[in-house]
């Protein structure tokens, strides 16, 4: 079994992080002050996915405010819409409101993107959304229709991984859960596969990742095996692991393996027991460990120790010692 | 049902805190801008001499020598006045003395850790604890809080308190779950979370309900604004609700907000002891869309309890003409049958706006509901 572990989603901001963004808000600090803990805070977040051995490193995404807003400050056609809430999580996402059909802004997110990644891409993993979840939880005023706008929004992506494999960037997971939490069909399901062959157009030799979460995965495989992407993930604190159907030999399944909705650490040999089933039922190519959801539902320590339990996950199995 | 003139008129819970309290209650001086919202309040609402040691501490600049409690007796007077001065006939404290509805109810209760912040969004966070063992209460909580409401509102008292299923959501499970044997998956998790809530409900809520009850509270209001979270856990909700209520003689009723309540429906109905669904509205409604449509389910489904019917949206500075308030009181008469049923209110706390626009919202439900009224009295007028 070829195994690779890493980050799903963004990391949570640890508390001096936290008290420095409260304290810029109340105008207490200035920017500069909280760039500093910005940097600190991502360097000790590349340190940890390195100590734990992670095959790519995201340095945690701490600046975006959500998944959504990179691109919905700085790609044509889009603004930034009211506080909604994310899924069903007490958390909350600004909108993004389609006002007319988007396009990227060339530079825009390379900017944006953790200062560790753009010095060292090539170890870098590049957080997006997934087109049909962007195009899902946005207000479409554009005059398109639904369909269109999630293909449109993968040919934007699209041009985003062109442009950062062009910089070096090799790994890209694009964070799409509701293709299991409101799995599409028809012509929306067609609008999908189309948006990740725009990208997969792109990508060259690079490796891309669809991660789902937030509800059991199993009606969606149906799409999800069609999506030309190196490897799906799944949640599998949601899914009936039993009830995976045979894969198709190539392809890469991901896993999320440890819980952001909870506290309580997981049994890294249950978990990897688990982790067999569904290997056994899928016979993947490559396993991609990685949290079933992002982690920054959690606080930094548990959070933490999430991480040391997925790595002790991947220990368990390159051992042998799952059962 | 009640025996009241038509559409008699409640708060749901906060209000945003003045400034003066801010500063009082953290012991510094009032500032030109404090003071004179302090003077504007009390020549409106004459509540100063109602508590002329606290009133003359704040405005000497000595809130520190009587303490921040003291100051806060002072916020929350001016809260029950704010209410009663816009002629509501439920009210209570405007939340004056609670910072948010997490936190302090978990601090009362034993079984929790706090395990750091969350964000909610971009740089706002909130403090999450886990369950790491059974949940107790230290000690009934509001109860002191609410005495002080008994002793000095004239219009009739209605609590918030938090519920237990909304307590539970917000916090992380590790204790129940961690007794769920094997794979800790959607079956397991599920069962960890009633077993939570349920405990949450029998050995914290229910006796400080009681408590709440034997000090004279007649009226209680359960905020479960988590419950459109998880529809699927509508029924959970309702347990809690049960297990929080069961035995206590008191009139309940349950306040959500920004949901789709066809969703938590039928389940939602089995709250036996809810006399009263205090719900958002207004928030939803505009020209194109009847956000009042909702009602007809209830309806469908049989249910005859009264609503607490939001008339007006906390998220918007743009106070509701009165016609506009009367209007929604309308259509919801039509959907219910039994104007009786209604109840009118904000939709949710107006802690979100600022004082001078809540106290104009709050004059809005008052018009609105008096203007309904005429007019269901006298529909040729």
């Amino acid at each position: 079994m070829i195994i690779r572990t890493g980050l799903a989603g963004p990391f949570p901001r640890p508390e001096p992080l936290i008290a420095a963004t409260r304290d810029l808000d109340r105008g207490r600090v200035g920017a500069d002050t909280v760039e500093e803990v910005f940097r600190s805070t991502e360097a000790e977040v590349v340190g940890l996915e390195e100590r734990l051995g992670f095959d790519s490193v995201t340095a945690g995404y701490l600046r975006w405010q959500d998944l959504f807003r990179p691109f919905a400050e700085t790609w044509e056609g889009l603004t930034v819409g009211p506080l909604t809430r994310w899924l069903e999580t007490n958390t909350f996402f600004r909108q993004p409101i389609l006002l007319a059909p988007p396009s990227r802004a060339p530079g825009a997110l390379a900017a944006r993107l953790p200062p560790p990644l753009r010095s060292r891409p090539s170890a870098g993993r590049i957080l997006l959304p997934g087109p049909y979840t962007f195009a899902e939880v946005s207000d479409n005023r554009s005059g398109e229709t639904d369909q269109a706008i999630i293909h449109r929004l993968g040919r934007a992506l699209a041009e985003e991984v062109r442009e950062l494999s062009g910089l070096g960037f090799g790994t890209f997971l694009f964070s799409d859960p509701l293709l299991a939490v409101r799995t599409p069909t028809g012509p929306a399901a067609e609008a999908v596969v189309a948006g990740y062959q725009s990208i997969r157009s792109a990508l060259g030799p690079s490796t891309s990742i669809v991660w789902t979460y937030g509800a059991d995965a199993i009606d969606a495989f149906p799409l999800l095996d069609r999506l030309p992407v190196s490897a799906v993930g799944i949640d599998l604190s949601e899914t009936d692991v039993e009830r995976l159907p045979p894969g198709k030999g190539s392809s890469g399944l991901g896993l999320g393996v440890v819980d952001p909705r909870t506290t309580l650490g997981e049994d890294p040999a249950e978990v990897a027991r688990v982790v067999r089933i569904a290997y056994d039922r899928r016979r993947p190519a490559v396993v991609w460990l990685g949290p079933g959801g992002p982690l920054d539902l959690l606080p930094w320590e548990p959070a933490s120790r999430k991480l040391h339990v997925l790595a002790a996950v991947r220990q368990s199995l390159a051992s042998g010692g799952s059962t | 049902m009640t025996d009241r003139p038509l559409f008699p008129s409640q708060e749901i819970g906060s209000l945003a805190k003045p400034r003066w309290q801010l500063l009082g209650q953290r012991g510094e001086p009032l500032d030109d801008a404090a003071r004179a919202e302090f003077l504007e309040a009390d020549a409106r609402l004459a509540f100063g001499a109602e508590l002329p040691d606290r009133r003359d501490a704040l405005l000497a600049g000595k809130s520190r020598e009587v303490g921040g409690e003291a100051i806060r007796d002072l916020g929350a007077l001016f809260a029950i006045r704010t209410f009663e001065s816009a002629g509501l006939d439920r009210v209570y404290d405007g939340e004056a003395r609670r910072i948010e509805m997490y936190e302090y109810p978990i601090r009362q209760m034993h079984g929790f850790r706090f395990q750091g912040h969350v964000r909610s969004f971009d740089s706002k966070y909130y403090l999450k604890a886990a369950v790491t063992g059974e949940v107790g209460l230290d000690h009934p909580y509001h109860v002191e809080e609410f005495d002080f409401v008994r002793r000095h509102a004239h219009a009739e008292p209605k609590l918030p308190i938090t519920g237990p299923y909304t307590l539970a959501d917000w916090s992380y499970n590790e204790y129940y779950l961690a007794r769920q044997p094997g794979w800790k998956g959607r079956g397991a998790r599920h069962e960890a979370q009633r077993e939570f809530v349920v405990d949450l409900a029998r050995r914290a809520l229910r006796p400080t309900i009681r408590a709440l009850v034997d000090h004279g509270c007649r009226v209680i209001q359960i905020d479960e604004p988590a419950a459109g979270t998880h529809p699927d856990e509508a029924a959970l909700v309702v347990e809690g609700f049960n297990a929080a209520t069961e035995g206590i003689d008191a009139e309940f009723s349950m306040h959500i907000c920004y949901s789709d309540y066809r969703a938590l429906l039928p389940e939602l109905l089995e709250a036996k002891r809810c006399r009263q669904w205090a719900w958002e509205f207004a928030n939803r409604d505009s020209a194109a869309h009847d956000g009042y449509a909702v009602l007809g389910a209830l309806t469908e489904y049989g249910d005859t309890r009264d609503v607490g019917l939001g008339v007006v949206d906390v998220h918007r500075d743009a106070v509701e003409s009165p016609d506009m308030v009367a209007d929604r009181i309308r259509r919801a008469v039509k959907y219910l049958g039994d104007p009786r049923r209604i109840w009118v209110n904000p939709d949710c706390g107006l802690r979100t706006r600022s004082l001078p626009v809540a106290r104009a919202k709050l004059e809005a439900v008052v018009a609105g509901a008096t203007r309904a009224r005429a007019d269901l009295e006298n529909p040729r007028r």
